[in-house]
């Protein structure tokens, strides 16, 4: 450590150059206690389990399910008219390739009859 | 009153709320002095340790039920009033104004002179002065060695630091008091 410095940690003992007000020590345990907030809800309140919030989840559960189940039923109930309508539109389809053909070739009807003719039979 | 034993307490902090009441006070009178000189060396004004200690123990109390028990309670109390400083420090560091050079600022030593709570001699003053200048971090281990005879293990424990960083830090504050009192005049 070098010599002639004005502060000398080795010639020097620690010295707490601070002071307190008068009985500061005293009564901060107290102080510090009564500063302290309620905490109650946090660790010890009894908290009393009726009948309503014992069945209250499965209530929740049952709710959700049946939500759950509605959705998956409208969404298969639209698809199934989709393929409903599919279905049609594919019928109408074989119908007119085929049947249009064979039908112009044996029957001599004009066009409105044969109109008429594919509508009922599609029908 | 109820001895200070750190197994009973923690045992108590999980029971009713007579229980942890009565614990958490037997950790307030056993850490509140301590701490509070680990605090006032590091703002050096009185009421403002004061307002630190009161927010460590608010901030411990309303979070006690995070702590586990992982670490010495010391060890936790310790970190949140160091987080609790160093909140401190940096606040009053961002609300004083840039300009140093100005003759109305008064230096620490001259801000001491005036303080009624501190009875140190002129060079007991520009060792705060001194003090003043190292970084935080350096500050607190300088003091938390130096006036508060802590065992680096202990500090090691409650900075999270290694013990050789420590002790190189120490040395490094020491180097830098004594250069700063080399160069008054």
């Amino acid at each position: 450590m070098k010599k002639g410095i004005k502060y000398n940690f080795d010639e020097r003992e620690p010295r707490r150059p601070f002071t307190v007000p008068e009985g500061y020590f005293e009564n901060l345990t107290g102080r510090i206690m009564a500063s302290l907030p309620e905490q109650e809800s946090v660790w010890s309140t009894t908290i009393t389990v009726t009948p309503w919030m014992r069945i209250r989840p499965y209530l929740y559960a049952a709710a959700a399910f049946m939500g759950i189940f509605f959705c998956i039923k409208a969404a298969v109930g639209i698809t199934s008219s989709e393929n409903a309508q599919m279905a049609d539109i594919q019928e109408t389809t074989i119908y007119s390739d085929e049947y249009i053909d064979s039908f112009l070739e044996t029957a001599m009807i004009d066009d409105y009859t044969l109109y008429s003719s594919l509508v009922e039979t599609v029908y | 009153m109820m001895a200070y034993d750190e197994q009973r307490i923690l045992e108590m902090l999980h029971e009713d709320e007579v229980s942890r009441h009565r614990a958490f006070e037997c950790i307030v009178r056993n850490f509140s002095e301590q701490l509070y000189w680990q605090i006032r060396h590091m703002v050096l004004s009185h009421d403002d340790a004061n307002d630190i200690l009161q927010n460590t123990f608010m901030k411990a109390w309303i979070n006690l039920d995070s702590f586990m028990g992982y670490s010495k309670i010391s060890t936790w109390i310790y970190r949140i009033a160091i987080n609790e400083t160093l909140s401190f420090l940096n606040r009053q560091k961002s609300t004083v104004p840039l300009d140093t050079g100005s003759d109305d600022e008064l230096s620490i030593a001259d801000q001491l002179e005036s303080d009624p709570y501190f009875d140190g001699d002129l060079t007991e003053r520009q060792l705060q002065e001194a003090i003043a200048t190292l970084p935080d971090k350096q500050r607190m281990v300088f003091n938390m060695k130096y006036f508060n005879e802590m065992k680096y293990e202990e500090i090691s424990e409650v900075l999270g630091t290694s013990v050789g960083a420590l002790k190189a830090s120490f040395h490094i504050a020491v180097r830098k008091i004594e250069e700063y009192f080399n160069n008054i005049d």
